[in-house]
């Protein structure tokens, strides 16, 4: 049983970890028809990916409305929304469920004017508490933080036209910040999470980090 | 003062509101100027007009619905761009949301523009395995979108003759409001098999970006809606990125004022030796 929970894991583990990044780097035509063959068998487990999230969502919300647990008016919600929505999917404005999806049709307007609206409202929404986290935040306490806020008000000035408006100092300054300091500590962040990713990778292929493996991170 | 520092947050909220209403109202005319990360973009679309017209531009869609009012423009500007200097066009989605989003997009802009389905631009829909779908594209168009979005086989597409996988593009392009563009297109499309690269993503994510433009892996960049409005103007077709912009203006000065004036009352608070 260990061999199938553990070992077998691992060994797949370190076969396509090493296969998959020997391949990235040779262009021969086995290799590439390796890398192409990996690359399809990774897609197919993006779609079951799919259909595991949309069990997992529906048992978490049955769970809560069959509980009557706080807030399982939403959870019902949900199920109406699906069931609304796939519905018409099937229905596929009169064509039914085995042509392509029409772009018209109840199906289309619930996407675009429920959907696209709502998603689109509540990010729209992140302006308003931004603006009140930044007024009760963003203060000058010590010198770094001065020179972060004076950085922040000139990019928030030179990103709009409102800068250019009132100076055209502010734009180009906005552009040396965003191109140089920016970028230079952009760069550095990057380079450490790469750094960091490749040896928590290593770690994996080598079985060093068994954590994923479930039981514990002997 | 503590009444100051503890402002009910509705009342900045009712600012705000007004900040965006009235200049969607009230017309402030601003000038908006093209950084060059943008006009980057806009003189290799020129460039491939001119010196490699025969091959189609691949347009990638990576964003939902959450992000519509930031990317939607800008796919406009960049697809009126391509359409109106006759490039064919090839769009995929690499996020499942995005089919709904831009297929109606380019449709409307492709009449617009008297540009043929089939011979100058196609859809090739969605396909899951986000940086997979990159790889198998680096190697084979068909293997990895046989058909259409409406079913037509890949190979009875006039826009589609001659390309066999990324290589074959003049020109791509990522519209992406997650991390497409580093970690799926740069790693395993532009970085194997060097082809001209750009994007257009979120506002809050173009900074993440600026490394990738000065290797010269994007050709460049636009950032959210000021990008799109900067495109707006370099194509000479104002949208609503441009009209977006004025709004935006205000918003951002008053959250400047805000952020000024609860400094000020810091530092006069704690010159009191208060506790702010």
């Amino acid at each position: 049983m260990l061999f199938m929970t553990r070992t077998l894991p691992f060994l797949f583990c370190f076969a396509f970890g090493m296969t998959g990044f020997a391949i990235y780097y040779v262009p021969h035509e086995w290799a590439q028809s390796v890398e192409r063959e990996f690359a399809l068998w990774l897609r197919l487990v993006y779609a079951f990916a799919y259909i595991l999230g949309l069990v997992s969502l529906l048992s978490l919300h049955w769970s809560k409305i069959r509980q009557r647990q706080a807030g399982w008016a939403y959870s019902l919600i949900v199920y109406i929304s699906f069931g609304v929505m796939f519905l018409f999917v099937v229905y596929n404005d009169g064509n039914g469920p085995f042509t392509s999806q029409a772009t018209t049709g109840p199906y289309q307007w619930m996407f675009t004017s429920i959907h696209v609206a709502s998603s689109a409202t509540m990010f729209s929404m992140l302006a308003f508490y931004i603006s009140s986290a930044a007024y009760r935040t963003f203060r000058a306490r010590t010198p770094e933080a001065a020179i972060l806020l004076v950085s922040a008000i000139i990019v928030m000035l030179g990103r709009v036209p409102i800068g250019a408006y009132i100076s055209d100092v502010i734009p180009d300054t906005m552009q040396w910040l965003m191109s140089v300091p920016n970028m230079a500590a952009k760069r550095g962040i990057l380079m450490g999470v790469s750094l960091g990713a490749i040896a928590t990778s290593l770690r994996i292929i080598f079985g060093i980090e068994r954590s994923y493996l479930g039981g514990g991170g002997d | 003062m503590d009444r100051l520092i503890n402002i009910d947050r509705r009342i900045i909220f009712i600012f705000i509101f007004l900040g965006i209403a009235i200049p969607l109202l009230v017309d402030i005319p601003l000038p908006i100027k093209p950084t060059p990360t943008v006009r980057s973009v806009y003189d290799e679309i020129e460039r491939i007009s001119v010196e490699d017209a025969d091959r189609p531009v691949l347009v990638s869609f990576s964003y939902g619905a959450s992000t519509v009012p930031e990317m939607v423009p800008m796919t406009r500007a960049i697809l009126r761009h391509l359409f109106s200097r006759g490039r064919k066009v090839v769009g995929i989605c690499l996020w499942p949301e995005a089919v709904g989003i831009a297929q109606p997009i380019m449709d409307e802009l492709a009449v617009e523009f008297g540009m043929e389905y089939g011979a100058d631009y196609a859809f090739l829909g969605y396909k899951p395995g986000n940086l997979a779908v990159v790889l198998n594209l680096g190697q084979s168009l068909a293997g990895t979108f046989p058909f259409d979005a409406a079913g037509t086989p890949v190979g009875e597409l006039a826009v589609l003759k001659g390309v066999r996988n990324l290589k074959d593009f003049s020109f791509v392009f990522d519209f992406a409001a997650g991390d497409s563009m580093e970690f799926w297109w740069i790693p395993f499309g532009q970085e194997k098999h060097r082809f001209p690269f750009a994007g257009g993503c979120t506002a809050v994510m173009a900074p993440d970006l600026y490394p990738f433009l000065q290797s010269k892996q994007l050709v460049g960049l636009l950032g959210g809606l000021a990008g799109a409005a900067e495109y707006e103007t370099l194509i000479e077709a104002p949208g609503s990125a441009t009209a977006g912009m004025e709004p935006q203006s205000v918003s951002h000065l008053i959250i400047i004022l805000f952020i000024v004036l609860g400094n000020g009352v810091y530092f006069t608070t704690r010159r009191r030796g208060g506790k702010a």
